[in-house]
């Protein structure tokens, strides 16, 4: 079977009509130069609509949506009841002076749910609360600096950036200690040569940075951490921004068996309604509750309902459970498609935020072609990010998508003769 | 902030080296060599770079180190060779005095023809030809400062560190090529294309990289235009920009 190449002659008119007014035109991750669009013109640059794993771009290519716009797409577009929850909250209020006690609710909920929370503070995006959490860490210990582990992406803030980047001053990172992955010897070095210094560790609970195959935590990794952290009175955040709620409702540190102290969530919380939290243990309360941190929008109660309602229906559907199991049914699909066509797939991660790799050469560019192959085809994957799981997605959206890997597949082996 | 060592680096070998250019392009400038004689200046800097540009038969080459040269320019300082680029320093030989003419005659007058097309006037630029030289040569400049700020700068070596190792292509589409090849955290450019990239660049034209160099344009804008093609190892490619960005620091 040959599956239809998209057109892109409206997208690539509208991004010449967003580029004379916006920066880069689509700028971010969710345009085509942080998107890793390769090449630009197998990639649609504007939607038109959206509906459970699907998206239509503004040429009206349909296509099956693995990146669910880089997470918040966890129950399906316009999922009914989370929507019909947001819809019924904005009769009633959403921003307002006095805040809804939507907020109570909701915060109710994720210390019901959240297995280290026993509060829950809110703003709009994942950044905005990882930032809290430093801030919390640094009011709680009076200490300033924070460990990160290399391929980190805690938002963009600019104590989240490298010294190299556009905008970002030395001092803006002074106090960022950079350590290995998995790697415990070093957190104590760091540790020792910072006695007394070190207000919090900040961590994902698995390295899922970008163009990098994604590595689980070995082996008693986060309890060693736990257990140098508490010793050492060192604030211990997981950033749960991206894999929050997709392995565990309860939190990814209660999944690999250990306990945060703060803890981000955004992306799959409100299922595309604006909200993100940080949850914390009863210590940091105080810390928190002192600190000048707040936004025009960040108590508004429309996204508080349907908050409320996608953490209930994740519940009910057990998401979790549902991700890992359909996302092994795919990647298990894609890897025989690779290996029909002479070709190895490799794929890492937690199934339900797969990250897929190529690795028949070690540049990426093959990888590159078959992404843009499968977008190309109505599948869109991406070559440098992990994927995620929505809860709408089928099994026939599987079968159709590992038909179109085939396919594309074996593009990729004709286009490289010198494979044998 | 600019680092003066970094600066000396990028002077010598990125902006000197590009004379080697300079006489393959221009035939003005291998015609002031034609009838020479075979020569090499050695320049040493104290607590800096050093390089022999040899110039032969109407072309030029650069090689590090001074130890075989016929006339010997030392400088005490990084800030003093700057200087020299500047032309706000004269530089006295340590050796090859009788050599003297060619440095006053002919590799002043080369320099100046280098600076010409470095520093265009705005109405040079009209013509295609000198148009395309310049551009060419300040692609090989830019390529040659990239290594030297990954190696020296401490904000680029940062950018090189993070650069895991292989090649990276770095090209005008139909125009010229290099490759930056990094190694544990170092880099080197060589002026010709690479053959097995990891990631590369190319910008679409050279009209694109002149706007690009003149810093009337965004990388990152022109990769949606698809006007910068990029594929392969994109994190090489994203430290590249880094490096970019100081570039244009050093060489503004």
């Amino acid at each position: 079977m040959s599956f239809e190449i998209n057109n892109y002659t409206k997208s690539r008119e509208m991004f010449d009509r967003a580029a004379k007014v916006i920066p880069s035109g689509v700028y971010g991750h969710l345009g085509p130069a942080e998107g890793c669009f390769i090449p630009v013109s197998a990639f649609p640059l504007f939607g038109d609509r959206a509906q459970g794993s699907y998206f239509w771009d503004v040429d009206g290519n349909k296509f099956i949506d693995y990146m669910c716009a880089y997470g918040p797409n966890v129950l399906g577009y316009n999922d009914p009841d989370v929507d019909a929850a947001a819809m019924e909250q904005a009769k009633i209020c959403n921003c307002t002076t006095s805040p809804s006690t939507k907020m109570i609710e909701f915060a109710e909920l994720l210390v019901d749910t959240v297995n280290c929370a026993d509060w829950a503070f809110f703003a709009k995006n994942g950044g905005d609360v990882t930032t809290a959490a430093i801030m919390t860490a640094r009011a709680a210990t009076h200490r300033k600096k924070i460990v990160f582990v290399n391929g980190f992406y805690h938002g963009v803030a600019p104590w989240t950036q490298k010294v190299d980047y556009p905008g970002v001053i030395e001092e803006d990172v002074a106090n960022n200690i950079y350590i290995p992955w998995n790697d415990v010897s070093a957190f104590e070095n760091a540790i020792a040569e910072n006695d007394g210094e070190i207000a919090a560790f900040i961590a994902t609970p698995y390295m899922h940075g970008n163009f990098l195959d994604n590595e689980l935590p070995a082996d008693g990794y986060w309890q060693k951490i736990r257990e140098l952290c508490t010793k050492n009175g060192i604030v211990l955040i997981i950033d749960d921004v991206r894999a929050g709620f997709r392995l565990d409702l309860a939190g990814s540190d209660h999944y690999y068996g250990f306990d945060a102290d703060l803890i981000c969530f955004c992306k799959a919380l409100a299922n595309g309604w604006n909200v993100s939290a940080l949850c914390g243990k009863d210590f940091l309360k105080g810390a928190i509750s002192g600190l000048s941190y707040t936004g025009s929008y960040w108590l508004s109660a429309v996204p508080f309902a349907a908050g409320i309602a996608c953490i209930n229906k994740m519940k009910q559907l057990n998401t979790p459970a549902l991700f890992r199991e359909k996302g092994l049914k795919l990647t298990n699909g894609l890897k025989a498609a690779a290996a029909n066509n002479g070709l190895n797939l490799v794929v890492s991660g937690e199934p339900a935020l797969f990250y897929l790799r190529l690795a028949d050469d070690d540049s990426l560019m093959m990888h590159q072609e078959w992404v843009a192959e499968m977008v190309k085809r109505g599948i869109f994957v991406t070559s440098h990010h992990n994927h995620f799981m929505n809860a709408s997605l089928t099994d026939e959206d599987i079968a159709h998508t590992v038909e179109v890997a085939e396919e594309a597949f074996s593009v990729v082996r004709k286009n490289h003769p010198e494979l044998g | 902030m600019i680092d003066q060592k970094t600066l000396a680096y990028i002077n010598l070998y990125a902006v000197l080296g590009t004379l080697e250019n300079l006489c393959e392009l221009v035939p003005e400038a291998s015609a002031m060599l034609t009838n020479a004689k075979p020569i090499s200046i050695g320049f040493e800097v104290k607590d800096g770079p050093s390089a022999t540009i040899t110039f032969n038969n109407g072309k030029c080459r650069m090689e590090q180190g001074v130890s075989k040269c016929d006339v010997k320019l030392p400088f005490s300082s990084c800030e003093k060779f700057n200087g020299l680029i500047d032309g706000t320093v004269t530089p006295i030989p340590s050796k090859g005095f009788q050599h003297i003419k060619f440095l006053l005659k002919t590799f002043t007058p080369l320099t100046d023809l280098l600076s010409k097309y470095m520093r265009p006037d705005p109405k040079d630029l009209k013509n295609k030809d000198f148009f395309e030289k310049s551009t060419t040569l300040m692609f090989y400049t830019i390529a040659v400062a990239i290594s030297q700020i990954a190696n020296n700068d401490k904000i680029g070596q940062f950018s090189a560190d993070h650069i895991v190792n292989g090649e990276i292509g770095f090209s005008i589409k139909n125009g010229p090529a290099a490759t930056i090849r990094a190694k544990d955290g170092r880099l080197i450019t060589i002026k010709q294309a690479s053959e097995n990239p990891r990631a590369a660049m190319e910008f679409a034209s050279i009209e694109l990289a002149r706007d690009l160099f003149d810093g009337n344009i965004n990388a990152v804008a022109c990769i949606g235009t698809g006007a910068i093609t990029m594929k392969g190892m994109i994190s090489m490619i994203d430290n590249l920009n880094r490096l970019l960005d100081r570039v244009a620091l050093y060489l503004a």
